[in-house]
């Protein structure tokens, strides 16, 4: 049985016009230490990242709807029985969450469904390919988000995946990375060149600059226009994003990294 | 043939051709490439970053951009970015560095030839602060000058640096010295490159690099007392420390990593014939000063393989008559003398003489940083 609640602490986002992405309780609190209070998990400056990108869209303009619509998931039963610590404990945090679905693992895929998740972030991998297998676009994070920069949301799009797609995504997943692609490509179009509190990256790792340019052309064809490209043509991709720092990286419709 | 959508078919570069080899391709591959057009090209695949010898080059140096900076110094980011994609199918011309990044290229395929298997070879990355809107337009002026780039960092504003050491890079080239110093103190050899006002043709299969001695190949601390106490102090001091090897500059690992490639070729018998030469431009005499800096090579195990002792007289006519695809020097006055006769010169802003300001100098060197 699920339950969405809103945070009436915060001003909700009108969700037909919100780019709306979902994070799993593990990647917002981490894991219970027992406290009343939950601790920060690793999605912790991606979430100020979210708020900082909403912030200067409401400087830019007032009466901005394109906006981050966060809604906080649990993906267990046994999180879903501790709604009251989880609200109590994003109140202590001063968390821009906006909207909490309890559900269970049973239907967490459909509440995503429900809520017309944009994105889906989770800790778990296994979590990741079920959305996808949705539909929905998803993508991991880890102990690598917390050395990310809560001034700017930085977006990896892994290139080989956008050029090769895997003959296991579905329609439907391959939508939802367009929609996003375009959304996020809207949003980035509301700041000028420099000093963007979004910035949007595209890697790939194995092809060669045809591959990257491919990757580039087909973004733009979506709406999307890319800050940095990195072709690395096989070189070792873990001390490139050591330095790129993205908070997440998508591959199209596939549930997140490789390697 | 010049096919701008972005799929190539040639193979690296037409040096193979041009070096003897025609075709490192069989008849059933070229077979394979007509029927299947979608199949990746058959291009080498680009070696490791830890085997390889990386040189990083920035887009205005492999390019000539002096219309775009120029609409970027004066009208701003937005103006430059929106003319930069309103001609995005028009190629660059090539700018200063373009002829050292070919000879690399034909370095590499005669390396191909003798050693198949070894990853022993140049790597070029193109690693520009441009955004990759941008991108589009330097990707089509790499395929249309058929150049073999297959890495590159579009770092859209934020510093190079990291990407640079990630890279393992042996030497960054720039027109920005703002970024040529913070690399240099990051331990990466680089050098602010300027563009001669005319260029003077060089070779197209023989690679070759001149180096100034001190502040480049070698420490600033003969050039320290030669500015702190004069000539007569400097010679003096240079024939008592004859036997003491000099401490090493900012570009010694990049001659040692030329010789080690310089090895391969003397191994299969090909020193008179080696695609690589050095040369050694210094304003040490033979007669006295000069005896140190070839004894600090000796003791480093590196072998130059020209010394041009020029006792103070100018380096600008030599080069000329060397003709280098890049010289690389401490000072700026060097430099320019060198530029003026239409050598590819590089600044290597590192050491005592950059602490001495040059009047009319300085001002040339400032770039916008973002570029």
């Amino acid at each position: 049985m699920v339950s969405t609640v809103q945070n009436t602490d915060i001003e909700q986002k009108d969700a037909e016009h919100a780019v709306v992405v979902a994070m799993t309780f593990k990647a917002v609190f981490g894991s219970d230490d027992g406290d009343d209070v939950y601790g920060a998990g690793v999605a912790f400056t991606l979430l100020q990242a979210l708020q900082t990108v909403n912030e200067r869209l409401l400087l830019e303009n007032p009466s901005e709807m394109l906006l981050f619509d966060i809604i906080l998931i649990t993906t267990d039963r046994q999180q879903q029985q501790q709604s009251d610590r989880i609200m109590s404990s994003t109140r202590h945090h001063g968390l821009q969450i906006h909207r909490f679905c309890f559900s269970c693992e049973d239907d967490f895929t459909d509440s995503l469904l429900q809520n017309k998740v944009h994105l889906f972030l989770s800790t778990d991998k296994n979590e990741t390919v079920q959305a996808a297998s949705r539909g929905v676009l998803s993508a991991l994070v880890d102990h690598q988000t917390t050395l990310c920069s809560s001034q700017q949301l930085k977006v990896v799009f892994c290139g080989d995946s956008i050029v090769q797609p895997d003959a296991d995504i579905n329609a439907a997943s391959r939508q939802a990375a367009e929609v996003f692609s375009a959304q996020l490509g809207e949003m980035r179009r509301r700041f000028g060149a420099l000093d963007s509190p979004l910035s949007i990256v595209v890697m790939t790792s194995s092809g060669g600059r045809d591959s990257c340019c491919s990757a580039l052309r087909t973004l733009r064809t979506r709406g999307l226009s890319v800050d940095e490209a990195h072709c690395l043509a096989g070189a070792p991709r873990g001390i490139i994003l050591s330095v790129l720092r993205p908070h997440f990286q998508l591959s199209d419709g596939l549930s997140g990294l490789q390697d | 043939m010049n096919v701008n959508n972005g799929q190539t078919l040639s193979i690296s570069g037409q040096d193979s051709t041009r070096n003897g080899s025609s075709s490192s391709r069989a008849p059933w591959e070229d077979a394979r490439m007509v029927l299947k057009p979608t199949t990746p090209t058959r291009k080498p695949k680009p070696p490791k970053p830890e085997n390889a010898i990386t040189i990083a080059v920035s887009a205005r140096v492999l390019f000539n951009m002096e219309k775009e900076q120029h609409i970027y110094e004066h009208q701003g980011m937005e103006e430059y970015i929106k003319y930069q994609v309103e001609h995005e199918t028009e190629p660059f011309n090539p700018g200063p560095a373009f002829s050292f990044v070919k000879a690399l290229e034909a370095v590499n395929a005669r390396l191909r030839e003798l050693y198949q298997e070894s990853e022993e070879l140049f790597d070029v990355v193109l690693v520009t602060n441009n955004h990759a809107y941008v991108g589009l337009r330097l990707i089509n002026t790499i395929n249309h000058h058929r150049l073999f780039i297959e890495r590159f960092c579009m770092t859209g504003g934020n510093s190079p640096i990291g990407y640079l050491k990630a890279y393992h890079t042996n030497l960054y080239l720039s027109a920005d010295p703002v970024k040529v110093r913070e690399a240099l103190e990051e331990g990466i050899a680089a050098a602010t490159m300027f563009t001669p006002e005319k260029m003077k043709e060089v070779s197209d299969n023989q690679l070759r690099v001149a180096f100034d001695g001190d502040a480049v190949l070698f420490s600033d601390e003969s050039e320290r007392i030669f500015k702190a106490h004069g000539l007569d102090k400097f010679f003096e001091h240079e024939k008592a420390h004859e036997n003491k090897p000099l401490d090493h500059g900012p570009l010694k690992g990049f001659l040692e990593a030329l010789g080690k490639l310089q090895k391969k070729f003397y191994a299969k018998g090909q020193r008179m014939d080696c695609p690589i030469r050095t040369y050694l431009v210094t304003a040490r005499s033979a007669a006295s000063s000069g005896t140190r800096a070839l004894k600090t090579l000796r003791s480093w195990g590196l072998e130059i393989d020209e010394a041009l002792f020029l006792a103070g007289a100018p380096k600008g006519p030599m080069l000329e008559k060397i003709r280098p695809h890049i010289f690389f020097d401490d000072q700026m006055f060097h430099v320019e003398g060198a530029a003026e006769l239409g050598t590819v010169a590089c600044h290597v802003p590192y050491g005592i003489a950059q602490r001495v300001i040059k009047k009319g100098f300085m001002d040339k060197d400032a770039s916008p940083s973002g570029q």
